[in-house]
């Protein structure tokens, strides 16, 4: 049985998706008095155009099955996890009904129980 | 019968690698998982699964009694690694057969890797060589060829400069991974490669960098920068306030080490992270900024050791570095520039960056495997047919769920079996799982999407066993009551300038569920001014979006005119499309005027259809034009069949134009209905008719914009051009087979740039822009400067000073009136773009 080979993305794209996700963190943190988020919004309208879709996980539930995300765990905990911090979002090229991952998301995450202490 | 062995695998303290020789080429296969050509060499054994790789990583500090790493060190020892899951102890060759299983899984093709040439370390002894073999067999390999790593090295050079006569020479393998450093002596024997003497240190390398980074710059400048007790031990202790921040620093650290390799100083940005405040609660500054010679201090001192190690070896030798001819730089930390240069500087020979540091060693195990014979017993293994084993899964294919329990009752001796379940969008793995007559897995679903998973039965040895059984599919909010499927394409209807007509731009794909949210943003195509008539029109229709939008059946329109607005909306402004339908298609389309701050909104009842007969009338005539124009160009191309095809529906159309001049606006009756239809059906005959012409005229403008930019980028273009056109190219795939020519459009227009980019250089095209923008002087705007410019420009030409040329061409060209430079002007039939 053959294995579909990964598809990769050129990597300017990457990290103008990156850039992207970045903004849109740094304007949710520090606010947005100048609606800066309408272009972010254009912007990524225009890669879903192109087939290509930012996905955050922050806050999602984590375990060891997922391989969408490159995870570390913080804290002592290793059961009930939690994406706390995200330092790459998933990125992935969309076609119709299915969909590939082009990008892990890299990703910091902690049980839940000391998250929300 | 005998076949070579052809498989390379570097099985790495850190990572793991594996490449087959083919016809004279190695290929490093990738990690399906993973986009990259390593596997981590961690096998965890959590809830019941064994896991290898990265999602074994994960767990590697924090569930040590879970999970083994760095365990090629204790090859060969009588050690073993308990496992609290399992209750029971792995030894370290149990553990390598687990990386060695896993990284038959790389190779793409699905074939079976009966041998392989494995790399171990110059230091290894017969003990531990003799446990990388069993390792090997474990795995499943019928046969194991040892190789050492910087033989391996020096092949994978060999191979690659096959000019160098290394004939009676010598030189050192310098291996400077992600987590160990190893540095081996290396001399053509009797005309055989041989590691004289070797040193290494297992706890150093690129990760150490890393660290270093942070404690030594990033730390102390935090703490510059606000007040904390103790930030270090905050960072690094597992309860400490600050413990994420430290993960997030060594991910920061190494992207800006990379960088540090072209750049002389790199930013670490931490303004996404939440609440980065000092114990005071005070926020800090986050831009964090390394230069190169920071970096290059703190980690002085650890290359400086390396040295030292390469120094013993030649000491013990009674070598000289001038007796080297030079060293060979292997492992990723060997990109480092300054890790180049020190080397260098204190060895005083030259050191040899020419092979790719993170392959080199399968690479050099690739090849020597392709030169290796093996004794093949029998026909190669195929997937095995396990006729004792009865198999039958029960899980529902249509799903509201965010996870679906797939269940399957197994009947058989399962002794020694193992299944694994993974997402083909490579999202999910649920790590080889002992297989038992019932076994039952929870499956992350996505959203609206179709689910499809691999699923395998596998032998001790990674073998895959054919049970009849190999995929499971299920469509997430599909085919439910509560989710109704759009059952075509939703589309905005745009002018397109280039073809002087309309184009589709799909808002809503068929079968996407309902209900169901989008956004467009789009310019006005022509000024629009305040208390005029003019107007913009949003049009939507439903049908197939690679088709025209006469062919499809209007939804609604929601026109904004001249008389709506508070002020002139200048030709490019934006409109804010949002589109919003419901489950029972009611469509909601709201605009919003970037440039007068206005909203308007209307909703469109998915009972009642909306046929403006103006609109109507318009569209037919476009068709007739349209029609006419086909018709013209079968007949050119002796397309007589086609042109005869036309004919008859033109004929239909005629009746067509009558029959809608005849009606009112204010019609009551359904007669605008049974018109619209006649003028879908017939807007989808001409469709049709030419639906292959437009693909194939697509199709073949894409391979001659191809091999045209090909050409010019191997005679003109740099290697940024070139590698440009390899990424286009390498994208091909996506695109050349649709069915919608504007995908394959938007590729030639990718290419097209790039060939103008190119072409925009060269003195000729410079040249014959200046000589018609000369002719065009007359038209200017401003008399005065264009004649300086033209002066200037003639002596540019004169003294071949092309650079200087093209701003005068730039500055020549703004000076060109709208009215020249504006394409003809066309007709829009919608106001937006």
């Amino acid at each position: 049985m053959s294995i579909p080979p990964p598809i990769e993305i050129p990597r300017w794209t990457l990290v103008v998706l990156n850039s992207l996700y970045e903004i849109e963190r740094k304007l949710e943190v520090h606010g947005d008095p100048g609606h800066a988020k309408r272009n972010v919004d254009r912007i990524k309208e225009e890669f879903e155009q192109q087939s290509l879709i930012i996905e955050d996980p922050l806050g999602q539930p984590f375990k060891e099955t997922r391989t969408d995300l490159e995870a570390t765990i913080v804290g002592a905990g290793t059961e009930n996890l939690v994406v706390t911090e995200v330092i790459k979002p998933v990125i992935r090229l969309v076609n119709g009904p299915v969909s590939r991952i082009v990008q892990k998301g890299i990703v910091v995450v902690q049980s839940k129980e000391e998250a929300s202490q | 019968m005998t076949k070579m062995i052809n498989f390379g695998i570097d099985l790495g303290t850190s990572n793991s690698l594996i490449a087959k020789f083919d016809k004279g080429s190695v290929e490093v296969f990738k990690n399906p998982n993973g986009f990259k050509e390593t596997l981590p060499s961690i096998v965890g054994f959590r809830n019941d699964r064994i896991m290898v790789g990265d999602q074994a990583r994960t767990y590697a500090e924090k569930d040590p009694k879970s999970v083994a790493s760095r365990f090629k060190r204790k090859m060969g020892t009588t050690e073993t690694i308990k496992i609290q899951s399992l209750n029971a102890s792995k030894t370290p060759i149990d553990l390598s057969a687990f990386v060695l299983k896993e990284l038959k899984g790389f190779v793409h093709s699905g074939e079976a890797v009966e041998a392989a040439v494995i790399t171990i370390p110059a230091s290894f002894d017969t003990v531990q060589s003799n446990a990388t073999k069993d390792a090997g067999i474990s795995a499943g390999f019928k046969h194991v060829v040892l190789l050492q790593e910087p033989i391996a090295a020096s092949l994978a050079y060999a191979n690659k400069e096959k000019s160098d006569d290394l004939r009676n020479s010598q030189w050192i393998v310098y291996d400077l991974g992600g987590g160990t450093f190893d540095v081996a002596l290396v001399k053509i024997v009797e005309g055989e490669l041989t590691v004289v003497d070797h040193e290494g240190d297992n706890y150093l390398g690129g990760s150490d960098f890393d660290s270093m980074i942070v404690e030594r710059i990033l730390v102390p400048e935090i703490n510059r920068r606000g007040k904390f007790e103790d930030l270090l031990a905050q960072m690094k202790s597992e309860k400490g306030k600050y413990n994420k921040l430290w993960t997030v620093l060594l991910h920061k650290a190494e992207e800006a080490k990379i960088e540090l390799s072209t750049k002389a100083s790199a930013e670490i940005d931490l303004g996404m992270i939440r609440d980065l405040v000092d114990d005071e609660g005070n926020a800090i500054d986050t831009i964090l900024n390394i230069t190169r010679s920071e970096f290059e201090n703190v980690i002085k001192d650890a290359v400086d050791g390396t040295v030292d190690m390469m120094k013993k070896i030649l000491t013990r030798n009674s070598l000289q570095s001038s007796d080297l001819k030079f060293i060979l730089m292997v492992g990723g930390s060997t990109y480092s520039p300054y890790v180049r240069k020190r080397v260098e500087e204190m060895m005083n020979i030259p050191v040899n960056t020419s092979i790719d540091p993170t392959s080199a060693i399968t690479i050099g195990a690739a090849y020597f495997a392709g030169s290796k014979e093996f004794k093949q017993e029998g026909a190669a293994p195929k997937a095995q047919t396990n006729s004792q084993i009865k198999f039958r899964a029960v899980y529902n294919r249509n799903s509201q769920e965010s996870e679906e329990t797939f269940t399957a009752k197994v009947e058989g001796n399962t002794a020694g079996l193992f299944y694994r379940i993974s997402n083909d969008d490579g999202s999910f793995d649920s790590g080889l799982k002992p297989l038992t007559t019932r076994i039952a897995e929870d499956l992350p679903l996505r959203e609206g999407s179709f689910n499809l998973f691999t699923f395998k039965i596998l032998d001790g040895q990674n073998n895959i066993i054919d049970v009849g059984f190999d995929s499971i599919q299920i469509a997430q909010g599909r085919y439910s009551v509560a989710g109704q499927m759009l059952p075509e394409d939703i589309c905005l209807v745009k002018d397109d300038r280039s073809t002087k007509d309309t184009r589709l731009d799909l808002v809503f794909a068929k079968n996407c569920v309902l209900p169901t949210k989008g956004k467009r943003t789009v310019e006005i195509a022509k000024t629009i001014v305040k208390g005029s008539r003019d107007a913009i029109t949003i049009m939507v229709v439903e049908g197939p979006s690679e088709k025209h939008s006469s062919t499809n059946k209007p939804i609604g329109i929601l026109a904004i005119t001249g008389e709506q607005i508070s002020r002139d909306l200048l030709r490019g402004t934006e409109v804010d499309l949002t589109f919003e339908m419901s489950e029972s298609r009611d469509l909601t389309v709201s605009a919003y005027l970037n440039g007068t701050g206005q909203e308007f909104s209307q909703v469109f009842k998915g009972q009642a259809r909306h046929v403006d007969t103006r609109l109507l009338a318009t569209e037919v005539l476009q068709l007739e034009t349209k029609i006419q124009s086909e018709i013209e160009d079968a007949q050119a191309n002796d397309n007589h069949d086609g042109a005869a095809k036309l004919e008859k529906l033109n004929d239909q159309l005629q009746s067509l134009i009558v029959e809608s001049a005849s009606l009112s606006s204010d019609d009551v009756t359904d007669d605008r209905f049974k018109l619209e239809d006649k003028k879908c059906k017939i807007a989808q005959g001409i469709f049709e008719l030419t639906a292959s012409k437009r693909i194939n005229a697509a199709k073949a403008n894409y391979l001659q914009v191809k091999f045209d930019t090909a050409s010019m980028v191997q005679e003109s273009g740099n290697d940024r051009e070139r590698h440009q056109l390899k990424e286009i190219l390498a994208r091909e795939e996506l695109h050349i087979h649709s069915t919608n020519p504007e995908r394959i459009d938007a590729a030639t227009g990718e290419l097209q740039r790039l060939h103008f980019q190119i072409l925009a250089r060269q003195p000729d095209f410079l040249v014959g822009m200046f000589q018609h923008l000369e002719e065009i002087r007359p038209t200017m705007n401003d008399q005065a400067q264009a004649k300086q410019l033209i002066d200037h420009g003639r002596r540019l030409v004169a003294t071949k000073n092309w650079d200087d040329l093209r701003d005068v061409n730039g500055q020549l060209w703004m000076l060109v009136p709208d009215t020249e430079r504006a394409e003809e002007d066309v007709r829009l039939y919608t106001g937006i773009v």
